[in-house]
């Protein structure tokens, strides 16, 4: 209705209107009551979303001005905690780390994912049940397989050595979780099994969704699987494979769980992601302004990661 | 993970949470306790809310049972807090003025809240007990803040040496004579590992940081040093002029390198620890008195015998004065039940239920020949609390038990890769930045 009566404007009344200040017009009743209804209906939500959200983020970035103890007095003392983070080698090694494994483990949970998304994504006998099979790690758990890894990667009585040592791959004495590098490994690997079925997911339900004429077009017009891979399902696939590198890489910065109970973020701290970094200053530590700051920077760092893919995902369907 | 990174963030936002409604307040409710100090304590009614540790349910459970059947007029409501969680979960309830009347801390967790001012003031009541020499001599330094008591020893879990008789003998030595210093250790477990058919010598938790601390450290103290001195909040770490630290990384060190030890060893995070000991297949093992509780049958009580852990180089003995302290954080409700509740079970008839319930009394006048008799092994263990000690820091967990810390990483680099001089002076700068963190 409102767009009816500007299309019915003529060019003086228009010329008049830049001339004085305009007034909003009226907007007619069953709008207002739209509005109000569309107010009530997402209030709950927003309420929700605000207490446990908002005001809880908000007050965390207030914690992290002050040096907040676990009990007793604290003070202002503005930046300081973030500026120490600065020099703090542990949390930048823990913030170098999450890096390095953000980006071992990402490629792999997609390619993989690709992968199973390509042999499940027709509705062939036996699909559903390869498709639960992938996809029930991601069920179970990354907990409960962190420690189930545990107990598997035991040297002389755990599963992996005894397999891997028939191959010679390693010795049976390998004591995986307690070498920085065999850790990493194991931990990756136990990642990418458990998130390549959520991507496998994700991207099977963006190949079912384009149209079967364009790959019997690009058949008839003689295309090569890999073209017809590399030109209709790739770039059709955006959207699915954008989500889910969001998923993975925003799920890798916030890792905490696998390391907590494979490696204790160990040797040493080799090991250390950040989340767990800022477990143990604020509650091993007892330094809840500090473990305040840390997570404030890794809201932001994840923020920004996340808003540039977003970013990246709108340009492409510009 | 993402439970646990949950639960973590609900409970920071349950600490803000809490605290702006206590800062909006204005106060938090806090007062000493009121009546006079033999009226204290003496005939209370109402409920008590006593909050007790996971781990230590057994005994709390008996406790709380047992009082509440024999006084009607005054009732325990028992709370256990998560495991991992006591600290975090007390130190909620104090930002939110609405703590428990009694909590069971781990004692080496009393000086943070003691140090903030949040707990009653027990000194006139503790010291009016008749047997308060008796009492736990590292509880009570934990439960100590300037000269005055913020709590009293409720319970021990302590640490001893585990040997296996059957093996010793088998091996040619005495069976009677366990190890009294490392030296002695180290010849027991190659002796043992001698007779081969998987037997090991010695075995401990090596990717436990507090198993570590727990059973390593009263070895330091019984030969007269400790790794952090001075009071608080001037702190230094003793690494690099500690003799008997580098002695016992030492002999860990050559116990590990002679595989005397399972080599499942390194990757032990306690969560198994002592099993291979009570399969029969270990000869050595400093532990926990716990273990006993697995001890059940004839023939493993035949065979598994416990002894007080040696000086590194002999001479005395130590224990680890691991357990809880009772606190009364301050504006508990009931202050004079909760000291009623305490006072009961500081009685010799109920200290003397704890062997059963697997934990050690506070008190070392329970220590009797008929106690003895009933309770070999923990007669051990409570005979050894008198020697026993701690580390006084707030720093405990950053500096002994966090994954990653500087103790556990000084022992890595010291045991498993043989740096002995590198692990020394990383140790002692990553101890003293430790202490210099931790707020006073």
């Amino acid at each position: 209705m409102a767009k009816t009566e500007v299309t019915s404007s003529t060019p003086a009344t228009e010329a008049a209107e830049t001339r004085r200040p305009r007034r909003a017009a009226p907007m007619p009743s069953h709008v207002r009551r739209d509005a109000r209804t569309g107010m009530l209906l997402v209030s709950p939500a927003l309420l929700i979303v605000s207490v446990f959200t908002l005001f809880p983020l908000a007050f965390g970035v207030y914690i992290s001005l002050t040096n907040w103890p676990l009990v007793g007095s604290y003070q202002f003392i503005g930046f300081a905690n973030y500026t120490s983070l600065i020099h703090n080698t542990l949390f930048l090694q823990s913030i170098v780390f999450t890096l390095k494994y953000t980006a071992i483990v990402t490629l792999p949970i997609l390619i993989v994912g690709y992968a199973l998304a390509l042999l499940v994504r027709a509705n062939r006998p036996g699909a559903t049940v390869f498709r639960t099979l992938v996809f029930l790690p991601f069920i179970v758990g990354l907990t409960t397989e962190s420690y189930m890894a545990v107990v598997e990667l035991q040297p002389t009585s755990g599963t992996a050595n005894f397999v891997l040592a028939r191959f010679g791959i390693v010795k049976d004495t390998t004591a995986w979780l307690v070498h920085t590098g065999l850790a990493v490994t194991a931990v990756c690997t136990l990642v990418v099994w458990f998130a390549a079925g959520l991507t496998m997911m994700l991207l099977m339900a963006g190949m079912q969704s384009i149209p079967q004429e364009l790959y019997e077009s690009a058949r008839v017009d003689g295309a090569s699987w890999w073209s017809t891979e590399r030109s209709i399902t790739i770039p059709l696939l955006r959207r699915a494979i954008v989500l889910s590198l969001i998923i993975s890489v925003v799920g890798s910065f916030l890792a905490f769980n696998q390391f907590y109970i494979m490696t204790q973020g160990g040797p040493g701290t080799s090991t250390t992601p950040v989340v767990l970094s800022i477990v143990n200053t604020g509650f091993s530590s007892f330094n809840i302004g500090l473990a305040s700051a840390m997570s404030v920077v890794l809201i932001i760092v994840v923020g920004l990661i996340s808003f540039a893919q977003f970013h990246f995902l709108q340009r492409g369907d510009r | 993970m993402r439970g646990s990174t949950k639960k973590r963030t609900l409970t920071f936002c349950v600490i803000a949470a809490a605290a702006l409604v206590s800062a909006a307040c204005g106060s938090t409710s806090s007062s000493t306790p009121s009546t006079s100090t033999k009226a204290f304590g003496v005939n209370a009614t109402g409920t008590v809310h006593f909050w007790a540790r996971q781990a230590t349910d057994g005994v709390a459970k008996a406790m709380v049972a047992g009082f509440n059947a024999s006084h009607p007029h005054l009732h325990v409501v028992l709370h256990l807090t998560q495991p991992n969680e006591a600290v975090t979960e007390l130190g909620t309830a104090i930002r939110a003025g609405s703590v428990p009347d009694l909590v069971g801390l781990n004692d080496i967790n009393v000086p943070i809240f003691s140090h903030q001012n949040a707990l009653e003031d027990l000194t006139p009541y503790v010291n009016a007990l008749p047997y308060k020499a008796a009492l736990s001599p590292g509880h009570m330094k934990l439960a100590t803040t300037n000269g005055h008591y913020y709590g009293i020893p409720y319970l021990a879990d302590l640490s001893v040496l585990w040997y296996n008789k059957k093996l010793f003998k088998e091996a040619g030595l005495d069976p009677n004579s366990p190890p009294t210093s490392y030296a002695q250790i180290l010849t027991d477990a190659e002796k043992i590992q001698a007779l081969g058919h998987g037997i090991y010598g010695f075995s401990f938790a090596g990717n436990c940081q507090g198993c570590l601390g727990f059973t390593m450290l009263p070895s330091i103290w019984a030969s007269g040093q400790h790794l952090i001195n001075g009071p608080l909040g001037t702190q230094t770490a003793n690494v690099t002029n500690n003799a008997p630290l580098k002695d016992i990384l030492a002999f860990y060190r050559q116990l590990w390198a002679k595989h005397l030890v399972p080599l499942n060893d390194q990757t032990q995070n306690g969560l198994t620890w002592g099993k291979d000991f009570e399969s029969g297949k270990v000869g050595i093992l400093p532990g926990d008195y716990g273990f006993a509780a697995a001890f059940t049958t004839p023939a493993q009580k035949a065979e598994f015998a416990d002894a007080p852990l040696p000086a590194v180089n002999g001479g005395n003995y130590a224990t680890f004065d691991g357990g809880d302290d009772f606190v009364i954080p301050k504006g508990s409700s009931n202050p004079s039940g909760a000291w009623e509740f305490v006072k009961w079970v500081e009685q010799t008839e109920q200290q003397s239920r704890y062997p059963t319930l697997g934990m050690t009394p506070v008190r070392s006048d329970v220590l009797t020949p008929a106690f003895q008799s009933a309770n070999a092994y923990d007669a051990v263990a409570l005979h050894a609390l008198g020697h026993g000690s701690v580390e006084y820091t707030l720093a405990y967990n950053a500096v002994f038990n966090v994954p990653g810390s500087p103790w556990f990483k000084m022992f890595e680099d010291a045991v498993y890769n043989g740096n002995m001089s590198a692990a020394v002076q990383e140790g002692q700068s990553g101890i003293q930045s430790t202490l210099d963190s931790v707020k006073t």
